[in-house]
């Protein structure tokens, strides 16, 4: 009788965990690949989705900072009734979890990356473009340029970068600004009027006046920087051309940035910031990015190197916070000397990794976003809620594109998963904002070489190996040179530097480097 | 084990066996035990070995596993490459001194906090004090590592502000991010951290002393510091032979603390990097940041043997010294 009993109990038991593992199997089955879209939606892959009909696709962004974590909002949503893909998004927890993934195998459908380009732009792990194009959208036209900058040593690209315009295309749009990745430099505007508005029109001026809050409100932190954003701005004043891990071109032949002889000029000024106490030595080991903006609105910091958007983002929250000062940007142009050379190849570009259950949809996907309609929903927001457009050829924006918080909770521009900087430029076309006369400053000066961004060291190549370890080795000693107790100590520790980059082998990567940069030349002809 | 069941002669073979599998009978829940275990070390310990041949290879990953076997051999080329970086002084002597350091400090520490507290006599206090030292240990390195943003920060830092407001000092001490703070900061935490987690097996250890032998020590005039010497101390002698050689065995990766590499990850930044880099750190930097597996796995075996080589000699040398050792 008791055995029997017990028997129902477990034969119970059992026939639960069935049903409920079945339950279990039907769930995940939602996420097995539809049948593909009808043929309407193979026609340009943006006729509307039916209901039913949506196809979930994972995603995976390299950016741990990435302001937008999941698909919603209304230009997400906009996004999927056009295209009838939805997208599960990650994002990554630090810099090394898309190497992780890809050494085991783990990767999901989409991939959203700007560091692991190179190593992704293979055919083990990705679908080349070329090939999905071909099969599936083969009205989705790519321009000769990008497709030329993408293209790897197989022959193939698997991705096109976003962010990227020629300079043609700039010069082409009068409205195109370029984006706020652009350094900048903002000041409290109440602190200069108390010392008197001194005027700040070379990088000496800012120095003395960084020196006379110094002296004046010893409790102030003078200069606090991002912690991605400490060298961009001066770099650009003293015209180096290029940032510390990138090329520079001088007559017809290119050198390493570290070589470039104005950047020892750059070294000593950074170490007279530190060693007058204008910057704070923690500032170089900032664990996040949001310390310096805690910095900056909580009052304790004069002046905040970040980008050009930084003056409007900072006031935006003091005035949350119901603070009562506000910041204004430096000119972008301090000195001279200032140069911005954009060798830049964009940002980001999307992957369709060999484990995408659905390249069909993925690559009509990418061809919605590619085309002006696609690019200008991502970018603006939704035609007629966000923006209008205005006949002269910009938007005219319902809301203020350098409020972050409401650019990112409505999903605007960050899933630029394919976008261009033109549409992308337009963004900071606002006539009131701070930000705009900056960029319009920093594009009279900027020139377009971007065949030295083609100067790419492939995966797994000696190059690469050398480059990345001249990179690391950089990262580590320049430290040394900007909190360097003395001028000559600072000088020393940058002689130093060079010398531990040519014994890693930096003539071998400049040689490698010239020959690549000859070749690659050509693509732009 | 497999040796022993092997009859040795045909002759008495049959009767061997079965008294063997008698006694196997009789021992199977240990059996099984000792069967999970060696399953469990079979797998994640020795089947990864494979791996090891990627440190002699030109490997890369996108040629998956099955590149393990089929990529090229290159023979010591990564071993070169290492031993002739640039950082390989460094950061071996980083590696070095903060392991003998936690040797030197963490090592006594958990003994001599058992000590004390067994000549505590209050029992509620006893305990009290254990709890409360053993629990960091379950705090994830992680935590303690923000934590200790809040308390040792220059800017921010309740321990700062109370040096300064003392009159201290006059500046704020950059504990975080100078080299000069890192190895003081690494052995400080880790010691706070498993101290008195370390203190419940010596405690145990001396909890297997007869307490007779302290009656006729305290009938003999023995004091209180006389007992621990002659008594506690040589009781403890085992434990601490072989929790030594443990010790020693994982010196690389802190010893009985542990957690070098923890620290040096997560409390490490580029400008206390000139102490903070070790092997390790630098094995994950250019391993998984870099993708160069290969070098990766050359720099970690180089490591191994060195701890390799440490096991055998100082359980060798405790052997010679006190009599007891691990194997």
């Amino acid at each position: 009788m008791n055995k029997s009993r017990s028997f129902k109990i477990v034969a119970a038991a059992l026939s639960m965990a069935v049903v409920l593992s079945a339950c279990g199997g039907n769930g995940g089955n939602t996420g097995q690949p539809a049948p593909s879209g009808s043929p309407d939606a193979a026609a340009g892959g943006n006729a509307p989705a039916k209901p039913g009909q949506v196809k979930e696709l994972s995603l995976f962004i390299d950016a741990s900072w990435y302001p937008v974590t999941e698909w919603k909002g209304p230009v997400a949503d906009m996004i999927t009734e056009k295209t009838g893909v939805k997208l599960k998004v990650t994002v990554a927890t630090d810099d090394k979890q898309l190497p992780l993934m890809i050494a085991s195998g783990d990767l999901p459908d989409l991939v959203f990356t700007s560091s692991n380009i190179d190593r992704l732009s293979d055919s083990k792990l990705s679908y080349s473009w070329n090939e999905l194009i071909e099969k599936y959208a083969p009205d989705f036209k790519i321009d000769k340029t990008r497709i030329a900058i993408h293209t790897m040593d197989d022959g193939k690209f698997y991705t096109v970068r976003n962010s990227f315009a020629t300079q043609e295309e700039m010069k082409n749009s009068k409205y195109s600004l370029g984006s706020d990745g652009n350094p900048g430099i903002a000041v409290r505007e109440d602190i200069l009027k108390e010392l008197g508005n001194p005027p700040i029109k070379t990088l000496d001026d800012f120095v003395k006046v960084l020196g006379m809050v110094k002296e004046k409100y010893p409790e102030m932190v003078p200069l606090i920087m991002d912690k991605d954003w400490i060298e961009q701005y001066f770099l650009a004043q003293f015209g180096t051309e290029t940032l510390l891990d990138g090329w520079y071109e001088q007559d017809g032949k290119v050198e390493y940035a570290i070589r470039q002889p104005k950047m020892l000029d750059f070294f000593k000024f950074m170490n007279s910031l530190y060693r007058n106490g204008y910057i704070l030595a923690e500032n170089f080991a900032l664990a996040n990015d949001q310390i310096d903006d805690q910095y900056a609105t909580g009052g304790k910091a004069f002046a905040h190197s970040h980008t050009v958007s930084t003056a409007d983002t900072d006031n935006i929250k003091i005035k949350s916070n119901q603070g009562n000062f506000s910041f204004k940007m430096l000119p972008s142009v301090l000195s001279k000397d200032a140069k911005v050379v954009s060798s830049g190849l964009g940002f980001s570009g999307t992957f369709i990794t060999k484990k995408n259950k659905d390249p069909e949809a993925s690559i009509k996907f990418l061809q919605y976003l590619a085309s002006d309609e696609g690019k200008k929903l991502t970018m603006f927001g939704v035609e007629g809620v966000h923006w209008t457009w205005n006949e002269e050829g910009h938007p005219d924006f319902k809301y203020n594109p350098s409020d972050a918080d409401f650019v990112n909770s409505n999903g605007i521009k960050w899933w630029y998963l394919y976008n261009d900087g033109v549409t992308e430029g337009m963004l900071s076309y606002v006539p009131e904002l701070q930000k705009t006369q900056a960029l319009m400053e920093l594009k009279a000066v900027r020139i377009y070489k971007p065949e030295l961004g083609l100067i790419q060291t492939q995966p797994d190549s000696q190059e690469k190996t050398i480059k990345t370890k001249i990179d690391e080795m950089v990262k580590n000693e320049k430290v040394k040179i900007y909190l360097a107790e003395s001028e000559e100590a600072a000088v020393a520790a940058y002689e130093n530097m060079l010398k531990n980059a040519e014994n890693i082998g930096l003539q071998k990567l400049t040689d490698w480097a010239n020959a690549t940069y000859q070749k690659k030349k050509e693509l732009f002809k | 084990m497999e040796l022993e069941t092997q009859p040795r002669s045909l002759g008495t073979g049959g009767g061997r066996r079965s008294i063997l599998w008698k006694r196997f009978k009789k021992q199977k829940v240990l059996h099984l035990f000792v069967g999970l275990g060696m399953i469990y070390l079979l797998i994640f310990a020795y089947t990864p070995m494979f791996g090891i041949l990627m440190a002699f290879k030109d490997y890369s990953i996108s040629s998956g596993i099955k590149g393990i076997f089929t990529s090229d051999w290159v023979g010591l080329r990564y071993f070169d490459e290492f031993v002739h970086d640039y950082q390989f002084g460094k950061l071996v002597r980083n590696t070095l001194v903060l392991s003998l350091l936690k040797v030197i400090f963490a090592f006594p520490a958990p003994i001599l906090l058992a000590i004390m507290l067994n000549e505590v006599k209050h029992m509620a206090f006893k305990r009290f004090v254990q709890t409360i030292s053993y629990l960091p240990h379950f705090i994830s390195w992680v935590v303690v590592v923000g934590v200790s943003y809040a308390f040792l920060s220059a800017d921010v830092g309740v321990v700062n502000k109370a040096l300064m407001a003392m009159g201290f000092t006059d500046e704020p001490l950059a504990f975080l991010t100078s080299p000069n703070y890192f190895w003081g900061l690494a052995v400080g935490s880790a010691v706070w951290k498993e101290m008195g987690w370390w203190t419940i097996i010596f405690l145990a250890a001396i909890s297997g002393i007869s307490p007779s032998q302290y009656e006729a020590a305290e009938i003999d005039g023995a004091g209180r510091l006389a007992r621990i010497r002659y008594i506690t101390l040589p009781g403890m002698k085992g434990t601490i032979v072989v929790v030594l050689v443990l010790t020693i065995g994982s010196i690389l990766g802190g010893g009985l603390v542990g957690s070098n590499f923890e620290q040096a990850y997560l409390l490490g930044n580029s400008i206390n990097n000139p102490t903070s880099e070790i092997v390790q750190t630098y094995a994950f930097r250019v391993g998984l940041s870099d993708g160069r597996f290969s070098y990766a796995a050359a720099i970690d075996l180089i490591q191994s043997v060195i701890s390799v080589a440490l096991i055998f000699s100082s359980n060798y040398i405790a052997k010679r010294v006190s009599g007891s050792s691990l194997f």
